[in-house]
Parts: C-alpha cells; sequence; structure tokens
C-alpha cells in the first residue's frame, strides 16, 4: 500500500516537473571539449561558460591556492588580449563576466547580448590557448587575494569555519585546505610553477564549453570549431587524486578562538561523494534536519528551546566523499554543550524513529520547488549543465536528478542518519569567543 | 623514398605553419558584432479593488510557480526610543493567528514547499502554482488575524538582541551602521539605529499599534508575478484582501539631511581587525524619476559601477590594496546618497583613501573618454537587457511607476535616454553629485595602526573615534564655528585664573575633596578626589563600597592599587607624574615649572568658541587644553596617554561651572577615550579648605 502511494506521488511531483524539460544539444570536439548548446529565446542574451575540471583538489600539498589564484590570472589577458583589457571587452559589449573556484571545478562565464556570442567564444578560447602567465599580473593578484581571503575569511566573523573544520575531519585528502589556499604557498610559488599548472589544467579534454540563450545552434557549433578545435589537447594524464582517508576514529573534539561574540557549536561528519545513492538520501536527511522553519533542527533549536539564534544542517556537494555541518549558533547565555545536546538529540530521533508519510510528503514538495526554481535563468541553466556534465557524465540530469531524491524512501533516510550521523564519524568544535 | 618522405614531411610543416599563421590572423583582434538584438520589455496589468488596493501583474507561464507580495508602502517616521519596531512587528506578523500557532503556520508553508516572510512592509510568499490558493490564503490569514503572541514576541526580542551582539563583531555591518548615521544624523528615520536598549522599549502594543497605524490597503500593493492570469490574480486578490478596511495614514515631513561643511574623518577602533573597512558617503538629493538619474548612473558606472570602473582599475588592478573597490549613487524619494568604499589591508589605509579622494577629484575636473563613456552605456543597457530574463524586473517597473508616478513609458524609453548621455552630461553630474571635499569618511579597522595617518584627511586634523552605534558621532546638525581671535597664551591662562576666582583665592586654597558619580552600562560608579597642600593625592573609584581602583600620594612615594592586581608602589620618577596630579589649579605654577605654552588654531568645543593651548611640561609630556574665547573658562582637556602598545587619546570636557567658596569648579566630566563609551560624570560634592587630615594620605607598611 505505501509502496503505491510513493509510487503515486512520484507520478503526480514528475507530472508537473515534465513541463519544464530543458532541451539541449550535445557533442565533443576532436581535442576532446565538451560542448553543450541550450536555446532559449527569451532575451536576446548569451551566457558563455567553461568549466574547467580542476579546483583545489588537484593542487599539490605545497603549492595549494593554484586552482583559485588562476580565476584571478586568467583575467590578465591572452596572448591578444592586452593586460586589463580582458573585462573591457566585455564591458563594453554591455555584458557582464565573472568565475568561481570550488575543491572540484573552477568555472568562468561571460553574460552578453546575443549578437555578441562570438566575441565570447573568442575570448574563452584565448585563455584556454594562450592565457597571460606573466609576473606583473601574478605580482598584483597575489595581493589582490590576501585582500580577499582576509575579506571573506580572517576579518568576518565565523569566516574560516569552513577550513577548521576541513581540516580537521581530512588528514590526506586535498579536500584538507581551502580553494583560497595557503598565502605562503602563493609567496613562495615561482612564476614557472603557475605556468605549468596552467599547462597541466587548462586544456580542451578537461572542460565543459556551454553556451546558453538566444543562439541558433548551427551557427553557434560553427563559431565553436572554429575557435577550439585547433587548440591542442593533453599530452599526458591529468592528475585526479585518488587518495582516501582512513576512518576517522572520532569522536574528536576540539576549540577554536575566533572575533565573535556568540559562541557556536559545530559538528562535523564524513559524507558520501554526490551522486551517489547515499548522498539523495543525505540531502533528504538535511532537508528534514534545517529547510524551513518547521525543520526539526530549526524548530527544536531555535524556536522552542530558543537555544540559538541560528540551527542548521547541510552536506558540501563533492565529487570525492566530502563533509556535512551541523551547527548552532548561541543565543546569548546558552552553553555549548546544551547545543550539543539538542543537536544529537535530534540526530538520535532520525536514527531511531522512521519519518512519518507527511514529513517524507513535505521534503519531497520541497525538493520540487528548488528544482523548478534552479531553472529560472540562462545563467543557473549553463552552470547547471556544465555542472551535471563534469561531475556526473551526464547533462540530462538536470531533468531527471529529481528522480534520484524522489526515490529516496523513510528506511533510506534512518539508515544514512545512522550510518553517516554517528559518532566514530563525528567531530565537535566549540567556536568561542577570543579574549580581547 | 627518402626524398619524398622529406617532401611530406616538408608540406605538413609548411601546412601547419599556414594553418598556425591563419589562425593568428582571425584571433589577433576581437570579433565584431552582429547587428544589435531588439530589447522587448514584457507586460504589465495594473488594477484596483474597491478599498484601494493596488494590483500588478505581471504573467509568465515559462515555470510552474507564482509569487505574491502584499507590499505597505509604510510612510517615513520616527521610531524614537523605539527604534526597530517596525522590524519586530514585522516578524511577529507570521509568528501567530487566531486560528494557527507559529508551529501550524510554518508546518503549512513547508508542506507545500513554499517559502512565506513577512516585515515591516508586508508579506511576501512564493510556491509552485498548484499551491496558489494554500498561499494566499495563508497571507490573508496573517493579515486579518495575526494575534501578536506574548511568547513569541519574548522570544523574538531575545532573538534580536543576540543579532544586536554578534553584529558588533562584523566589521560590514558596524561600517554601515556608522555611515547611516553619519550620512542623515539622528533627527532623521534613515539614521535612527536600533540598539539593545531601543529593543527592549518595545511593548506588543507598540507592535499591534505599528500594524494598525500603517497596514492599510490604500498605501498597499499586491504584485503578483508568474504562473497565474490577470483576471485569476484579481479575483483571487478580491476574494483573499478585499474585506480589508480602508483607513488614512499619516505623512511626516523631515528636514533633509545636509552633508558637512568639510571632510570629516571618524574611526571606529577593532583593536583586533585585519583590514579596514573604508567608506566615503553623503546624503545628496536624487529622486526616482528625476532629470539626472540616466547622465548620473553611467557618471557613477565609470567612476566606481563595476570591474572596468576607475576606482577598481586603480586601488585594485593596479595598486592591489584590495578586494574590490567600487562605488554607488543612490537615488530615494527622500533623501539619496553618494558612497563609496573597500576593505583595504591595514598599512595602506591612508594610500587607499588618498586614491578615493583624487579618483573624486578627476572625474570632475577631467572629461571622460569616450571609450570610457561608451563602454559605461554598454554596461548599463546589457544589465537593463539582462534583468528582463526575470518578470519581477517588470513587476518592480510597474511598482515604481506607480508609487513615483512616472510616466507610463518611462522603462519603455530607458534605453533612448541612455544613449542620449555624453561626456558632457557626465561632467555636469560629476560636479553636481561628486564633492570630494565633503565627505563623511569612516574607517572601520585597528585604531592604533591607522587614526594617526587619518587625521590630515578631516577638515580639523584629527580623528573623531565613535562606537558601533555611532552614538556620539551625529553630526552637528550646524557647524561648529570658530573665531579667529587671537591672544597670548599665557594671557589667555590668566583669563582663565581670573575667571574661577583670581589667582588670590586660588593661592588660598590648602585642600580640595570632590566626590562625583557616574552610570556606566546600569551600573552605579563613585569618584572621588581628595587633594592637599598641591602636594598629596587621593584619587579613587569604586562601585557599591567597593574599591575598583585607588591611587594615593603622600608627597613623596605612592602606592597604586586596582581591583584584581596586586597594588603597586612608585617612587622616584614614576612617583612625579602622582605629584602633577596634587596640584589643585596645576595653572597657577606654569611659569615657576617651565611649563611651555603656544596657541594653536581656534577650536569650537561643543559649539562653544575656544582657544587651543598646546601645553608642555617640563618633561616633555603634551596636553591641548581648550579655554572659551568669551568666558575665559576650561572647557576641555585633551591628552594621549601610551596603554602598552597602543595611543589613547584621553580627552575630558567641562561643563555646568558653579561657584563653591567664591571658585567656580565645573560640575560635569565628561571623559571619553578610556572606554568604550564616554563616561558622563556629575559632581555630588566639592568642599574646599575642610581640613583634609594628613593621616589620610598614609601609606602603610
Amino acid at each position: 500500500m505505501e509502496k503505491v502511494l510513493s509510487a503515486l506521488l512520484l507520478l503526480i511531483t514528475t507530472g508537473v516537473f515534465g513541463q519544464t524539460q530543458i532541451k539541449f544539444d550535445r557533442f565533443t570536439l576532436d581535442n576532446g571539449l565538451k560542448v553543450i548548446l541550450h536555446e532559449d529565446h527569451t532575451t536576446p542574451n548569451v551566457v558563455i561558460s567553461v568549466l574547467y575540471h580542476v579546483g583545489s583538489k588537484n593542487e599539490k600539498p605545497d603549492r595549494t591556492g593554484f586552482a583559485h589564484f588562476f580565476e584571478h590570472l586568467m583575467f590578465e589577458g591572452s596572448e591578444n588580449i592586452a593586460r586589463g583589457e580582458y573585462d573591457k571587452y566585455v564591458s563594453r559589449a554591455g555584458g557582464a563576466l565573472n568565475a568561481y573556484t570550488s575543491q572540484d571545478r573552477t568555472y568562468y562565464y561571460e553574460f552578453l547580448p546575443s549578437n555578441y556570442l562570438e566575441l565570447g567564444l573568442w575570448l574563452e578560447s584565448e585563455r584556454m590557448k594562450h592565457a597571460s602567465v606573466d609576473s606583473k599580473g601574478i605580482e598584483t593578484q597575489r595581493a589582490v587575494v590576501k585582500e580577499e581571503r582576509k575579506q571573506r575569511m580572517d576579518n568576518q566573523p565565523y569566516g574560516t569555519l569552513m577550513e577548521q573544520v576541513f581540516v580537521r575531519l581530512f588528514n590526506n585528502h586535498p579536500y584538507k585546505w581551502m580553494p583560497i589556499g595557503s598565502m605562503e604557498h602563493l609567496d613562495a610559488a615561482s612564476d614557472e610553477d603557475y605556468k605549468q599548472f596552467y599547462k597541466d589544467f587548462y586544456l580542451p579534454d578537461n572542460a565543459v564549453l556551454t553556451i546558453a540563450g538566444d543562439i541558433d545552434r548551427n551557427a553557434a557549433r560553427q563559431l565553436v570549431e572554429k575557435y577550439f578545435a585547433t587548440i591542442p589537447k593533453s599530452t599526458k594524464p591529468i592528475y585526479r587524486p585518488t587518495i582516501k582517508e582512513e576512518p576517522l576514529n572520532g569522536p574528536k573534539r576540539d576549540t577554536v578562538y575566533d572575533r565573535v561574540q556568540l559562541p557556536a557549536l559545530i559538528i562535523g561528519h564524513r559524507t558520501p561523494a554526490q551522486g551517489s545513492t547515499d548522498y539523495y538520501a543525505m540531502e533528504m536527511l538535511n532537508t528534514l534536519l534545517s529547510n524551513g522553519n518547521s525543520s526539526r533542527i530549526y524548530r527544536s533549536l531555535v524556536d522552542e528551546k530558543q537555544l540559538a539564534i541560528q540551527a542548521g544542517s547541510f552536506q558540501f556537494p563533492l565529487e570525492d566523499p566530502g563533509l556535512g555541518i551541523s551547527y548552532g549558533i548561541a543565543n546569548m547565555g546558552v552553553e555549548l554543550t546544551d547545543i550539543e545536546k539538542a543537536i544529537i538529540e535530534q540526530i538520535e530521533k532520525v536514527q531511531n524513529e522512521p519519518i512519518s508519510d507527511m514529513e517524507l510528503k513535505k521534503l519531497q514538495n520541497q525538493i520540487e520547488n528548488q528544482f523548478v526554481s534552479q531553472l529560472s535563468s540562462v545563467e543557473g541553466i549553463a552552470e547547471n549543465l556544465a555542472v551535471y556534465e563534469t561531475h556526473f557524465g551526464d547533462a540530462s540530469l538536470i531533468n531527471t536528478e529529481i528522480n534520484r531524491y524522489l526515490s529516496v524512501t523513510k528506511e533510506d533516510i534512518q539508515r544514512v542518519a545512522n550510518l553517516y550521523f554517528n559518532e566514530k564519524n563525528r567531530l565537535v568544535l566549540f567556536w568561542l569567543p577570543k579574549a580581547k | 623514398m627518402q626524398k619524398h618522405k622529406f617532401s611530406i614531411l616538408l608540406l605538413w610543416i609548411i601546412f601547419s605553419f599556414l594553418k598556425v599563421n591563419a589562425q593568428e590572423e582571425f584571433r589577433k583582434t576581437a570579433p565584431t558584432a552582429g547587428p544589435a538584438p531588439k530589447i522587448e520589455i514584457g507586460n504589465y496589468t495594473l488594477s484596483k479593488l474597491s478599498n484601494g488596493l493596488q494590483i500588478i501583474v505581471v504573467e509568465n507561464h515559462k515555470l510552474p510557480r507564482v509569487s505574491f507580495q502584499l507590499f505597505v508602502d509604510v510612510p517615513l517616521h520616527l521610531e524614537n526610543d523605539k527604534a526597530g519596531v517596525a522590524s519586530i512587528a514585522g516578524s511577529l506578523l507570521s509568528a501567530g493567528t487566531k486560528s494557527k500557532t507559529k508551529a501550524q503556520i510554518d508546518e503549512s508553508v513547508d508542506f507545500i514547499g513554499a517559502s512565506l516572510n513577512t516585515s515591516g512592509n508586508g508579506i511576501t510568499a512564493s510556491s509552485l502554482s498548484k499551491h496558489t490558493d494554500v498561499v494566499l490564503d495563508l497571507m490573508s490569514d496573517i493579515l486579518f488575524n495575526a494575534n501578536f503572541p506574548k511568547e513569541e514576541f519574548d522570544k523574538l526580542v531575545k532573538q534580536t538582541l543576540s543579532g544586536l551582539a554578534s553584529q558588533k563583531d562584523d566589521p560590514g555591518a558596524i561600517s554601515s551602521e556608522i555611515s547611516g548615521r553619519l550620512r542623515y544624523g539622528n533627527k532623521h528615520p534613515y539614521g535612527e539605529t536600533t540598539t539593545e536598549k531601543s529593543i527592549q522599549n518595545i511593548t506588543i502594543t507598540d507592535c499591534i499599534k505599528y500594524k494598525d497605524d500603517f497596514f492599510k490597503p490604500g498605501n498597499s500593493y499586491l504584485i503578483v508575478v508568474g504562473d497565474i492570469t490577470n483576471e485569476e490574480a484579481i479575483s483571487k486578490a478580491e476574494k483573499f484582501f478585499g474585506a480589508w478596511k480602508k483607513g488614512s495614514v499619516k505623512k511626516q515631513k523631515f528636514p533633509d539631511p545636509l552633508p558637512p561643511a568639510g571632510n570629516q574623518v571618524f574611526v571606529y577602533d577593532k583593536n583586533d581587525a585585519v583590514q579596514t573597512v573604508l567608506s566615503l558617503t553623503y546624503p545628496l538629493n536624487l529622486e526616482p524619476g528625476a532629470t539626472d538619474i540616466t547622465a548620473v548612473s553611467v557618471m557613477n558606472q565609470i567612476f566606481g559601477g563595476g570591474s572596468s570602473s576607475r576606482l577598481f582599475k586603480n586601488i585594485r588592478e593596479d595598486k592591489g590594496y584590495t578586494y574590490g573597490a567600487y562605488s554607488s549613487v543612490s537615488p530615494n524619494e527622500h533623501i539619496g546618497y553618494f558612497t563609496a568604499g573597500a576593505n583595504v589591508r591595514n598599512v595602506v589605509t591612508d594610500s587607499a583613501l588618498t586614491e578615493f579622494l583624487a579618483e573624486m577629484k578627476a572625474i570632475r575636473e577631467v572629461n571622460v573618454t569616450s571609450e570610457e563613456l561608451n563602454a559605461a552605456k554598454a554596461e548599463l543597457s546589457g544589465r537593463f537587457g539582462r534583468s528582463l530574463e526575470q518578470p519581477a524586473t517588470i513587476a518592480s517597473f510597474a511598482l515604481n511607476i506607480v508609487r513615483y508616478k512616472l510616466p507610463a513609458d518611462y522603462y519603455n524609453t530607458y534605453l533612448q535616454r541612455l544613449s542620449a548621455v555624453d561626456a558632457n552630461a557626465v561632467k555636469a553630474m560629476a560636479l553636481k553629485y561628486i564633492h570630494p571635499d565633503k565627505v563623511y569618511i569612516s574607517a572601520v579597522g585597528k585604531g592604533s595602526e591607522i587614526s594617526a595617518k587619518l587625521a590630515r584627511f578631516d577638515t580639523e586634523n584629527k580623528v573623531r573615534l565613535v562606537d558601533n552605534y555611532g552614538n556620539q558621532l551625529i553630526p552637528k546638525l550646524k557647524m561648529e564655528t570658530t573665531s579667529e581671535v587671537k591672544m597670548e597664551p599665557s594671557a589667555i591662562i590668566e583669563k582663565y585664573l581670573k575667571a574661577i576666582g583670581g589667582k588670590e583665592i586660588l593661592s588660598s586654597v590648602k585642600d580640595v575633596t570632590i566626590e562625583m558619580s557616574a552610570t556606566i552600562q546600569g551600573m552605579q560608579l563613585s569618584m572621588k578626589n581628595v587633594q592637599k597642600d598641591n602636594l598629596k593625592l587621593i584619587s579613587s573609584v569604586s562601585m557599591n563600597n567597593m574599591t575598583l581602583s585607588e591611587q594615593i600620594f603622600d608627597g613623596i612615594k605612592g602606592k597604586i592599587t586596582a581591583m584584581g592586581q596586586p597594588e603597586k608602589l612608585v617612587e622616584g620618577e614614576e612617583a612625579s607624574e602622582l605629584m602633577d596630579e596634587a596640584s589643585i589649579f596645576p595653572e597657577l605654577f606654569y611659569q615657576e615649572k617651565g611649563v611651555k605654552l603656544e596657541l594653536a588654531a581656534n577650536e569650537a568645543v561643543n559649539g562653544v568658541d575656544c582657544y587651543k593651548v598646546l601645553i608642555t611640561d617640563a618633561k616633555g609630556k603634551v596636553k591641548s587644553d581648550f579655554f572659551a574665547v568669551d568666558s575665559g573658562l576650561k572647557m576641555r582637556t585633551t591628552v594621549i596617554e601610551k596603554s602598552g602598545e597602543q595611543e589613547v587619546t584621553l580627552v575630558r570636557e567641562f561643563g555646568d561651572y558653579k561657584p563653591v567658596s567664591n571658585i567656580l569648579f565645573p560640575h560635569k566630566l565628561i571623559i571619553k577615550g578610556a572606554m568604550p563609551v564616554p563616561l558622563d560624570a556629575i559632581v555630588k560634592s566639592i568642599n574646599v579648605n575642610s581640613q583634609v587630615s594628613d593621616d589620610l594620605f598614609k601609606i602603610g607598611k
């Protein structure tokens, strides 16, 4: 009976969702560059993006921060684009551009009026083919990145939280350092080191080019060939770490002192890799714990017990097994041990009792809403297509990944709660105000 | 065979060379663009219910979702000592209705995967379109039946207080709080700051009154965007909000805050900061829809609008001082503002400020190039074009047209207006809106590393220390005036001595005992000062009869006790400082002690024109005393003290002079710089020549 019901729910949900299929073309050039084209004429604009399959995970332990550093360097110019001109081409065309770096990828994009499609392709192909990696650019960006680190992390309350958790949950895997990396490593690196990193990773067969928006697919395909087909592919295998962590043998406990007024309790657990069956069950579990005011951790800690002004639980979507964080920022005068107890209580409740049918339906509705919302802009669609193609090997998951969430059962949620939210797999971090 | 092979190889080399060469050719220059596409603006529909509620609908059926915003256009008003009431009342709206608890509301919202938020400006919600009725039902229940439960109110107050506490760590939040206060002053609603105290003053009745006063259909809009037809939206609006009763809302006018007469530098000392949040700001008049708006936006785009702007290119890309430097000119129907800023490393705070001010001058003085002009116009038109992808943009255009009474085709003609902006217009806008000599400059950072270097940017050559709420950084409504009256410094001292009683009477004073009280963070402090024979001293601070600190000097040696620290005996050099403090009227002895006097430029103290005298004692220690030009009385003393590695500027201000035994003593004392908040002390009693016993000054052991 229950099976029939959930199958029925599934039908209803996918039925609605079916109306908003994202259509796209996909092909691979001879040099290995994967290309995805998505046509959408809502407005006369186009997104051109390149996702390089290189993140901080691909760095050497004594040269961290390189992938992110390149995110900065890649705006410095190329053989045919003078220093300081890269973004001017885009602004003169009335476009916008940006980039970001994570543990697993670096993503660059231009958002241009559609008559500038060729300009966008030229710009991206220039930096793939022969970006400028020179000392002037390196010197300036070293200073800029140091200020970025201060602005985002060191001068920000709780700004080093991710760093402090990752470094304690990983001993060998490169996830133990953050994409921003070590400022000492950036200082110590020679121009040659940077040049080599560029040669190793910024290659057509390590990238996905996505074009989404007001395009003619045939014309776009010809332009892609013109600008990208002659860029040489890799000459040796691209470095992808295969490092596996030993079991954590937790619980580990530690304390961090920071410039904060309100202490925070941070619980970290190792979690499964994105795309795995358990990953989806964990996503549903975190949704149960912290999505919306009726979610279990929020309701218990913030609303009922008033222990925290903010509390929640989430996992990082990472290519290799990663980690999740459950946390509470203390209300004034609250002891962190009480917050710890209250979070563990909620974890144990899921471990011991199956969630109700109503709750499962709620989680599915929430996920459905998120899925529809992420398709609301061509920028979002372009990024999702590139991410699915790179990390999941299939861009069409943009239309079907929701089924993986909807097939998670109550039993799955209870099972992963026991498997991953387990003491042996746990770090408890007390985040305390630094004495002034 | 060999030869053949060779020629193939040669051919191949030539071929690939040609190929490379050909490639180089088309790569060398940027490809040209095709014809510009036509930008089309989506439609909206405007209608009104009989109770006055205006309805804006933007249909968009691309995705099966819909959003509703019930926007209440609350008029400008002061919250006074209850700052924060709008925010508490707004959050409280969704914390319970006559038929639903907060938990039930939360559950209903989450169950359909929707989102719903309430604020002082109304209610917003969004969901998949299949849940439209559930969402509207919740919104209308909240609007009509919110019941402001006590328990939820207490919770919100507690959370807000914790939130305020956590803001004190966030340099960005502190900076924007301070900038707001500087721009608008404390007499304008925009300058009001929510503090722990103001939150604690708020009651449930205030929250109910807030909603009753301002939530009326006549000043509200229902904005509907997404997968719904206009007819459906109107009939649902009637069904769910038609019963909302009409009512009038009071409107008030406030005088426009003015920019400072000269540059003023404010520093919030965050001694653990590893970066300075630098901000330049001032208020300006620029209403939505004003003729200048388009040209101003082009000017700002060139100046600091993005990563191609002058600020970014200079301060980040050329100097590497920051991760980002930006500016904006923000229009507002009441009072707009200019702001520019960056997070920079401590040591280059002054250099970065120099660049900001230089760029402000440059944009006024030098014509922008046609390349800059064209790029800025292209960026703005591109941004406009991209924004049209979201149907919510069309809704916000519609709202602006109605709220600010703009022409119906205001946004349809935007690109024409933009293309008409030329270099002369940009310069005119810079001259009108960019004022490098009338700026509130604030720096949130490590005071000991930045303050001294920033003083030169202030017209009075000083930095003004402020707290995180900007409590004492309220800009004076009128500028303090100073005269250029000059006087010999020794004559100023003579005038002062004469004013408070005359040398003869003052010289006859053997001992003085002064008792004062002060309140700090709700605690009562008592302070006592006894001086005898210009030689002996007791100075103590206590709370609830418990001594917190005490200094005793018996004429030769001294003893310093402070709570929680071992008592310390002082002799010789260190003791001589205590001896200086034992001097009842030190000005009597300036000549014989070889004190040097020097007159600085006049300054105003709390609006009173003063002579500023730099006083250097025989040991080289400098203080500045401020004497009122008219009365001759001492108004302020400033001295820089070293506390460990840090320099602290200690300021004492004197007021409420009243006679005791024919001598004028100040009865009010404000001490600034010793603590994050100024200490206001009131004199309880003064006794002159009460024959204080020498035993009092005995140091035990």
